[in-house]
């Protein structure tokens, strides 16, 4: 049997390194760091107030259900964040290169077990603060002040050391990844709970020295796993390392290229490769693509049920000045109706399957619009249902305000689904702030510039008067005349893909 | 009408940057007949093939698909099916599903169609429930083919159909091309296989024959 020597991780780190800076130019790595920390002080110093609300307001404003509500939602969110990020990865070069060398698996995964614990500890000591700013009692005992943030650390740590079990274990990640779900979920009911009933706020006595020792405690727990996790580093799955380089290279790539799409894409990718399907016949009597749709959407049962649950979300907002519980609404319409639209966003950016078809694209997109106007009409008439019988509106057939409305969200998400990648060929616009490729911003707009066609809806939201039938006539009809108003502007009878040829 | 052919190409000039590619290229393809270009790589097949289908257009010169110029239109597309270009598969969709849809957009019955049939002589009757993306690169070509083939259509362009498929393979879609043929279709395709081009019944021409013009018996 050959002998392979293994070469000193370290070293080769070191060459690389070296290898690197020297066809750097000189003074770039001081360059970056200058600015970066001068875009940390800019926009620190731009958002310092808002910050402030977020993280330390001036008086507690949340009672403990919102406080409890928080720290759930943290664990689940900060989890499943770490699950679709790795936790454990490489970068794609390092993926490619140091994965497959004679080199140490723990010294080459060290490091980024090390950024991970550093990114963790982080979130969960800016999250302490949070609760503790929004929830506690003042004035706060010092000691316990200081404390709550290492302890949102050292939890933070614990849930990375969970991802990270999560990542090497061979069954029971997507358990996890449930459970998780189900905390982050819980937290939002608690949020809208908290907005309904009047909670009681944190007792006002601080049980002194319970802190110390659970953190102590805590402490010692992510201590002994974080040392079991490390000797246990190399035993990672190497096709779980090339996942998150892959992750990881794709979130570069969105936010070097400010091209969302690729990480939704990526992750839409994902989500079939893991998912067990059996043929069906498609439904004979619906239009063929409407069909289609239906069947994809029938096929994400959890997206739907998140989608259902987040008809609950605008409640958070009801005691929120009216025009932006309006906003709110319409927009989450929008993310309703954008459940189907995964179809149309393969039409848009590769229009070789609608060409097989045949269709013509005034067909197509009429076709497509059905199964999003269902979905828009129902979360709308559910959210506006609920928030009228919270109290949060003004009396009237709200629930046939949200029917509607339902074309609406329809067209926004099927806009939105057909209006393809960032244009970064536009010209960049010179600001105050700097150089500014206007591209995103202008992609970011397509699909809710639509919203505006529920104008009827919002200005009777932000006014708080009675809702008449005469108001809900009025937004049928300006959702209707807008919804073939674009179907006849974007789609023609003689044309089969669904954007003209420049 | 009855003498007009189903492809008729003229003076086509297609240059990328500085280098030309289809210097005065000229063809024709009379309905009912099978053509293969052949021509070692780079010559140009795929590029004429692309403006054949409306999908590149040229610097200069005239095509006419069935008597009109080839567009984005439906009608066009309903008589013309290609796999000059790759598909991005839906998502969410099995292979059959996709079969079936395609087939269901242009009227077909599913079954009488021959869906399950075209997948097993594709060889794709054991991955029937699985997504596209996770085939192999030739059982996407071969479902890529299978489709267009099973679609109603007058003019098939297939840029070098043989490709990624078996020896099996090769000759299972050369038969199904040459049935295509007999049954009054109209096939221009590229290949490099000799034996595959003429086991489909297809008339091979080169790409240097076609700098004048060329016609093609059926």
């Amino acid at each position: 049997m050959t002998t392979i020597q293994q070469t000193d991780f370290g070293t080769l780190r070191r060459w690389v390194r070296r290898t690197q800076s020297e066809h750097r130019e000189r003074g770039a790595t001081a360059g970056n760091i200058y600015f970066t920390v001068l875009f940390i002080a800019v926009v620190g110093g731009m958002l310092h107030r808002q910050l402030a609300v977020i993280f330390w307001p001036t008086g507690p404003n949340a009672s403990e259900l919102a406080g409890t509500a928080l720290v759930l939602a943290g664990v689940g969110g900060l989890f499943l964040a770490l699950r679709r990020l790795g936790p454990l990865g490489l970068s794609r070069p390092a993926a490619s290169w140091f994965l497959t060398a004679p080199v140490s698996r723990r010294r080459l995964l060290t490091p980024s077990l090390r950024l991970a614990a550093i990114g963790a500890g982080v979130a969960g000591a800016l999250y302490g603060v949070a609760v503790v700013g929004h929830v506690a009692v003042r004035p706060l005992p010092g000691a316990e002040g200081a404390l709550l943030p290492v302890a949102g650390a050292l939890l933070g740590i614990l849930i990375l050391l969970a991802a990270l079990a999560a990542q090497s274990g061979p069954t029971w990640g997507g358990g996890a990844d449930n459970l998780a779900g189900l905390l982050l979920a819980a937290g939002l009911a608690g949020f809208v709970l908290d907005s309904v009933v009047d909670a009681p706020r944190a007792a006002a006595s601080w049980p002194t020295g319970a802190v110390g020792i659970a953190t102590a405690a805590l402490a010692l727990v992510v201590v002994a796993l974080l040392a079991v996790a490390v000797t246990r580093l190399a035993g990672t799955p190497n096709d779980r390392i090339l996942e998150a380089a892959k992750t990881a290279g794709t979130l570069l790539d969105a936010a070097f290229g400010v091209e969302p799409s690729f990480v939704t894409d990526m992750l839409e990718r994902r989500y079939w490769a893991n998912r067990r399907l059996r043929s069906t016949r498609l439904w004979g009597r619906l239009p063929i693509l409407t069909g289609q749709d239906l069947l994809l959407v029938l096929r994400r049962p959890r997206r739907l049920a998140w989608i259902a649950g987040a008809a609950a979300l605008p409640a958070l907002l009801g005691h929120a000045p009216g025009w932006l519980l309006a906003a709110a609404v319409l927009i989450g319409g929008m993310i309703a109706g954008g459940v189907s639209t995964g179809n149309v966003r393969t039409d848009a950016g590769n229009p070789v399957l609608l060409r097989l078809l045949g269709l013509d694209s005034r067909s197509a997109v009429t076709q497509r619009l059905w199964v999003p106007t269902l979905l828009a009409g129902l979360w709308y008439a559910a959210t506006l249902a609920m928030l009228d019988a919270l109290g949060d509106l003004p009396a009237g057939p709200w629930w046939a305000l949200g029917i509607a409305l339902a074309p609406v969200g329809a067209v926004a998400a099927i806009r939105k689904a057909r209006a393809g990648f960032v244009r970064n060929e536009l010209l960049p616009l010179d600001t105050p702030m700097g150089t500014l490729s206007p591209g995103p911003l202008v992609n970011s707009v397509i699909g809710p510039d639509v919203l505006l066609l529920g104008l009827p809806a919002l200005m009777q939201i932000a006014q708080g008067h009675p809702l008449s039938w005469t108001t809900v006539l009025v937004q049928a009809v300006v959702s209707v005349v807008g919804a073939r108003a674009y179907i006849s502007g974007t789609t023609a009878h003689d044309r089969v893909e669904l954007t003209a040829a420049r | 009408m009855v003498d007009q052919p189903a492809v008729d190409a003229s003076g086509l000039y297609v240059s990328y940057g500085s280098t030309p590619v289809l210097i005065d290229v000229a063809l024709q393809v009379p309905i009912g007949a099978g053509v293969c270009v052949t021509g070692e790589n780079g010559i140009g097949k795929s590029t004429l093939l692309r403006c054949i289908s409306s999908l590149q257009r040229p610097d200069q010169g005239r095509i006419r698909v069935f008597g009109n110029s080839p567009g984005s239109t439906p009608e066009f597309w309903r008589q013309v099916a290609t796999t000059v270009e790759p598909p991005t598969w839906y998502p969410g969709l099995t292979v059959r599903e996709h079969a079936e849809l395609v087939c269901r957009a242009h009227g077909q019955d599913p079954d009488e169609a021959g869906v399950d049939a075209a997948l097993e002589s594709f060889g794709l009757a054991g991955h029937a429930d699985a997504i596209p993306p996770s085939l192999s690169s030739g059982q996407k070509q071969r479902l890529t083919l299978a489709i267009t083939l099973l679609r109603p259509s007058s003019l098939l362009i297939l840029d070098e159909p043989e490709q990624r498929l078996d020896h099996q393979g090769r000759e299972s879609v050369a038969a199904m091309l040459s049935q295509y043929v007999s049954n009054g279709g109209t096939l221009l395709m590229a290949s490099h296989d000799d034996v595959f081009s003429a086991a489909s019944g297809a008339r091979i021409i080169t790409m240097e024959s076609l700098a004048t013009p060329a016609t093609a018996a059926p």
